[in-house]
């Protein structure tokens, strides 16, 4: 059966103190908007609304849960809270802060702070496969003091990933949207499926799930850290598990990069979690150690290859 | 952070105690502290009373949550205890200054560090085996290392309790580092004075805490070693921790630092995004405590400019 795809609230919406300005995504799970508050201040608005459990028409604002979906649809409220408490309690730069929580139209919103930026998605597609070391272990040490402060919270983020890691404009990363943090309790609700993203999940996240733990997150980092050198997402674990044809990033980029900083890529990406950095804080302090720079005999024929690839972009 | 942990000290055969202990922790930091006060001197127990204190002050001081360098915090908070205790020295007029041993030990991150300036000890035992140890500052010390004579030897040596570092003392103390030390799951570090290792070595306390819960293990053997000291035996006194990994789930009379400041961290350490504890329905009540608990929650980590 196709799903419908749920109507955001329109634009100009009054939602309690808040005017909806622009829809910003939709997910299976929620809509995102952003919206202004009774000071003018930009904020971004998450309203729970599962695709598979609850539909809003065209024209309408409540959105319609039949009676043989409540009970699961109160249960992914459940999951919504969970997320919304553990955000609340954080309190941490590097993670995106919720600034109100409230229900309406028979569902909940979670409000949370908007700043000007973009994804680290974004930034991968604009850059593709030229960013440098500098920026690359910049943003994610940075990330990772976030991802400590989850951790640390006895919670995983569970969908890591470059489009859930924003950019302020001065290029410092936040963590955005934990709402698989919760999600994954509901692996035998089959109606909401665990959410996890090919390419960044774990091989602990297909399966049983009972071994995630923080390694699972240190595998997500480091497939993000592969696509902001390989400019896409890697192999997804469940296909390496079948036959692992991922080219390490010791070998697929050697020379152009630190060696250490691929051995550590390589290291979050062991298919087995105990081979991995077992928390943040192991893996912060591999990123922050001095930085050998790479063999200088092959920077000619780095820049000389950037050179061609401009060259090369438009013909195709 | 988690674990379980013990501290004791008992007078021995002693008109009084002389040794002092300590422990404290935050949320991702702990500091323990065992100082002996030396009797030979006078007001043993007042220089290893500022020890400690000193310690633990520039503990709560620093250790938000953690501490920033943990050797330069080791190295700069026992050289101010030395300099308080002269300080005290001076001020009270007293003919000679008090002094007193000092190991201490900060762990964060799931490694220790430690210092340690004469004859207390510290033992890393792991499986009831010893992995390390301090080294004391004593001549005793150093006349076996030379091959001079034999452990056995020095246990009777009449030199046996003369350390030639310790805070206190008008020479500056030499303070001892360790390596940093990364720990594993049931790790024990088991700090105390020369009262109990002088009685009971450490190989002998590592077999007796393999498997035990520190909470009856560490008095039972404590007793033990009072009635082996016999009526003339030192004060003994000892901190111990047993070390747990924070991602393993089963603990019983451990501490877990998450659940200390407040209610910060309520009671949800067994949902690490994985129990199910759900199953049940949501009723119209639930739903608006839930977020009348999340705003305050919000309001409370988050305060509105």
């Amino acid at each position: 059966m196709a799903q419908q795809a749920n109507q955001p609230l329109p634009n100009g919406f009054k939602l309690e103190e808040y005017t909806i300005d622009r829809q910003l995504s939709l997910g299976g799970f929620s809509i995102v908007y952003l919206a202004t508050d009774g000071e003018g201040i930009q904020v971004a608005i998450k309203e729970y609304l599962p695709n598979s459990l609850a539909l809003r028409n065209d024209g309408d604002v409540k959105p319609v849960i039949t009676a043989e979906h409540l009970g699961a649809f109160r249960y992914g409220m459940k999951c919504f809270f969970e997320e919304g408490r553990s955000l609340a309690k954080l309190s941490h730069p590097n993670v995106i802060r919720v600034l109100n929580f409230f229900r309406a139209n028979d569902t909940v919103y979670m409000v949370m702070e908007y700043e000007h930026g973009r994804t680290l998605q974004e930034f991968i597609q604009k850059h593709q496969g030229h960013i440098s070391e500098r920026f690359i272990r910049g943003v994610f040490t940075r990330m990772l003091n976030g991802l400590r402060e989850v951790h640390s919270h006895k919670l995983l983020h569970l969908d890591l990933k470059p489009s859930n890691i924003y950019l302020r404009g001065d290029n410092s990363p936040v963590l955005i949207d934990f709402g698989a943090a919760r999600q994954t309790l509901a692996t035998d609700q089959p109606i909401l499926k665990p959410m996890y993203t090919p390419g960044f999940a774990s091989p602990e996240h297909y399966g049983s799930r009972k071994d995630l733990g923080p390694w699972s997150d240190i595998y997500s980092v480091g497939a993000s850290m592969y696509a902001c050198l390989a400019g896409c997402a890697p192999l997804a674990a469940d296909e390496r598990l079948k036959k692992d044809n991922l080219g390490p990033a010791m070998i697929r980029w050697e020379g152009q990069y630190s060696d250490r900083l691929l051995e550590i890529i390589d290291w979050c990406l062991n298919l087995n979690h105990l081979y991995r950095p077992q928390s943040v804080f192991t893996l912060q302090k591999a990123l922050v150690e001095t930085i050998t720079p790479p063999n200088p005999k092959d920077s000619n024929a780095r820049w000389f290859g950037r050179i061609v690839d401009k060259f090369r972009k438009p013909t195709k | 952070m988690r674990f379980t942990i013990y501290q004791d000290s008992l007078q021995g055969g002693r008109a009084n105690n002389e040794d002092r202990t300590t422990y404290c922790y935050s949320r991702d930091a702990l500091l323990m502290v065992v100082a002996d006060g030396m009797g030979g001197h006078h007001y043993g127990e007042i220089a290893a009373q500022i020890a400690i204190q000193t310690l633990a002050d520039s503990f709560q001081r620093e250790a938000q949550p953690m501490v920033v360098d943990p050797f330069r915090f080791l190295q700069r908070s026992m050289s101010n205890a030395h300099h308080a205790i002269l300080d005290y020295t001076t001020l009270h007029h007293l003919k000679d200054s008090p002094r007193t041993t000092c190991v201490a030990c900060l762990i964060q991150d799931n490694v220790a560090y430690w210092a340690h300036a004469g004859d207390s000890r510290l033992f890393l035992m792991r499986d009831g085996r010893i992995i390390t140890q301090t080294r004391d500052h004593s001549r005793v010390r150093l006349l076996i290392e030379e091959g001079m004579i034999t452990e056995a030897q020095a246990a009777e040596h009449p030199d046996r309790n003369k350390i030639y570092s310790c805070l206190g003392s008008p020479n500056p103390p030499e303070i001892e580092f360790s390596r940093k030390m990364p720990l594993e799951h049931g790790d024990i570090l088991l700090l105390c004075s020369d009262g109990l290792w002088g009685v009971t070595s450490g190989e002998q306390m590592a077999l007796a805490l393999k498997g035990a819960n520190l909470l009856q293990a560490i008095p039972t053997l404590m007793r033990q070693t009072e009635i082996k000291g016999g009526p003339h035996g030192d004060n003994l006194s000892v901190v111990a921790v047993h070390w747990e990994q924070s991602y393993i789930e089963d603990a019983t009379s451990s501490i877990s630092t998450q659940t200390m400041s407040q209610d910060e961290v309520t009671t949800k350490m067994e949902e690490f995004g994985r129990t199910p504890a759900y199953k049940s329905d949501l009723t119209e009540d639930e739903i608006e405590k839930a977020i009348e608990e999340i705003r305050m929650a919000i309001d409370k980590y988050n305060p509105k400019k």
